[in-house]
């Protein structure tokens, strides 16, 4: 199993490489934001016409010409409205926009701002065709909804207002008031691991933040990308330790469509296999986190996925 | 069904907070409103405007900018209290300007003969208002006194994005795990109805009991 990893992470990196050898157009860093989207849009593939079928979701999709995406607006690196272009860009952003491209052609995308308490609803009544949203895969959900994927794995972590001491690891939140995010796995997460723990969840990300920096709480717990990207916005608070969950995130689909479910995964390997997935991630989640992209999930190699 | 059946006690526990909430805040929400009421209807002129100021005010703004204002805002200006306390008063102070137009219109119902047979009686403004006009006034606005009542229960509801677990926010959590929006909304949903059955009921009670045939 290691040694599969490890190997899956050389092959990463390769390609990393030769992507980067073979990109001559990606050499102009002169508007940076733009014209890198606009690259990895470029690059991104274009399902075989034979692989949409007759009659599937992928067929009734590229018919009406645009994906329609349950996402956030306000998750920064991952799903954020960029209050200048009107554009969503991040890592979730632009994997909807890639898997609209491979089943259209294009890259048109409709993001519905869906909330994490009605994610479910809404791809089983098809408001929604998927759901990328941080959406961690856990069994009980998977009775609901279908995951394609994993195709992201992060992990929980916390911040403190810098200067706090007493708390270095997760368990030290025993006793302490935590800040999470309203319908975040922080929630059963801090439960498990500091039971005396009290939890005060807010709505949104800024405003947990804005809580964490008014003593509302000793900590924020959060998804690792989503701290470090904060940490380095704002000086004044501090990611202590390392993530201590893993949340793997899937692809949400409606329950049932099992055609649907092996074209979107079909479609993630190819894009981890040619690159695009590692520069996706390069392009959001890598500004902030150090060092290269990690190996991405191994597909269906969680439960409910 | 097993979904709600598992988490009964958070239900419960957010229940709770949401009957403290609308409780509180209705409370609040009352004494504010006849204060607001004797003002706009008072002789003196700087009363009668901010009276009426506070109205348009709090009309006029949603309740949640309100809420998220007083969480994120007041503490910038150095003044914190617990969420419970804050969304409580925010809730009142909104639903106040509510209550004091019922009262108002409740007010105006009174013939204006009352008014001027308790002056010549010698009554102060005070005196007259309070044992001659509110409570014939009060008696007439019995029904949209419930609604408001049953809209306020409504509002607490908003208290969950600012982070009070009342019902809201526990249905939220316990959606969270289970992942099964419908029951658990449906559920919640019948917990506020069954709230504001009781809230009509009483009301009903009430105003037949104590309406003025006029």
């Amino acid at each position: 199993m290691v040694s599969m990893k490890r190997m899956a992470a050389v092959a990463a990196v390769s390609m990393i490489g030769l992507s980067a050898c073979s990109g001559t157009d990606s050499g102009s860093p002169a508007v940076p934001g733009e014209a890198k989207g606009g690259d990895l849009l470029a690059k991104a593939p274009v399902a075989a016409a034979a692989d949409i079928l007759p009659g599937s979701t992928m067929e009734k999709i590229k018919q009406r010409g645009e994906l329609i995406v349950g996402g956030s607006l306000d998750a920064p690196l991952l799903s954020q409205q960029n209050p200048t272009t009107g554009e969503v860009e991040g890592f979730d952003a632009d994997m909807g926009k890639a898997l609209a491209k491979y089943i259209i052609g294009e890259p048109k995308v409709k993001i519905v701002n869906s909330a994490s308490e009605t994610r479910e609803a809404l791809l089983s009544n098809g408001t929604v065709d998927v759901v990328f949203q941080t959406y961690t895969i856990t069994p009980e959900r998977a009775e609901q909804v279908a995951f394609a994927g994993p195709y992201y794995s992060s992990g929980l972590t916390l911040a403190v207002r810098k200067g706090t001491a007493g708390i270095a690891k997760p368990e030290d939140l025993n006793g302490k008031t935590v800040i999470a995010g309203a319908n975040t796995p922080a929630i059963p997460a801090i439960k498990k691991i500091a039971p005396q723990a009290k939890i005060v969840t807010f709505g949104s990300d800024p405003e947990c933040m804005q809580a964490l920096k008014q003593e509302r709480g000793d900590a924020y717990v959060q998804d690792e990308t989503l701290l470090v990207a904060n940490a380095k916005k704002d000086p004044s608070v501090q990611v202590v330790g390392s993530p201590f969950t893993t949340d793997p995130y899937g692809i949400g689909l409606k329950h049932g469509d099992d055609q649907f479910k092996k074209f979107v995964n079909d479609w993630l390997k190819k894009i981890q296999a040619d690159g695009l997935w590692q520069q996706t991630w390069k392009n959001s989640i890598g500004t902030v986190v150090q060092g290269e992209a990690p190996t991405p999930p191994q597909i269906g190699s969680v439960p409910g996925s | 069904m097993s979904a709600i059946l598992d988490h009964l006690p958070e239900f419960w526990q957010g229940l709770i907070v949401t009957l403290q909430l609308t409780a509180a805040s209705f409370l609040g929400a009352a004494v504010m409103g006849l204060v607001i009421t004797a003002m706009r209807v008072s002789p003196v002129g700087v009363l009668r405007g901010i009276g009426t100021a506070y109205v348009e005010t709090f009309q006029n703004l949603p309740l949640l900018v309100l809420l998220v204002l007083a969480v994120f805002g007041l503490p910038e200006i150095g003044i914190k209290a617990d969420l419970l306390v804050t969304a409580i008063v925010v809730i009142a102070l909104y639903e106040a300007a509510y209550i004091a137009e019922a009262l108002r219109s409740g007010v105006n119902a009174v013939s204006a003969g009352q008014g001027e047979a308790a002056r010549a009686l010698g009554l102060t403004f005070g005196q007259s208002l309070r044992h001659v006009i509110l409570p014939q006034a009060l008696r007439t606005v019995i029904q949209p006194l419930g609604n408001i009542f049953i809209a306020l229960t409504m509002n607490t509801s908003l208290a969950a994005a600012i982070g009070v677990v009342d019902l809201t926010a526990a249905a939220n959590r316990v959606n969270l795990m289970e992942a099964q929006p419908i029951p658990i909304f449906v559920g919640a949903g019948l917990a506020y109805a069954l709230i504001a059955a009781g809230a009509g009921f009483v009301t009903g009670r009430l105003e037949r009991r104590l309406v003025v045939v006029r």
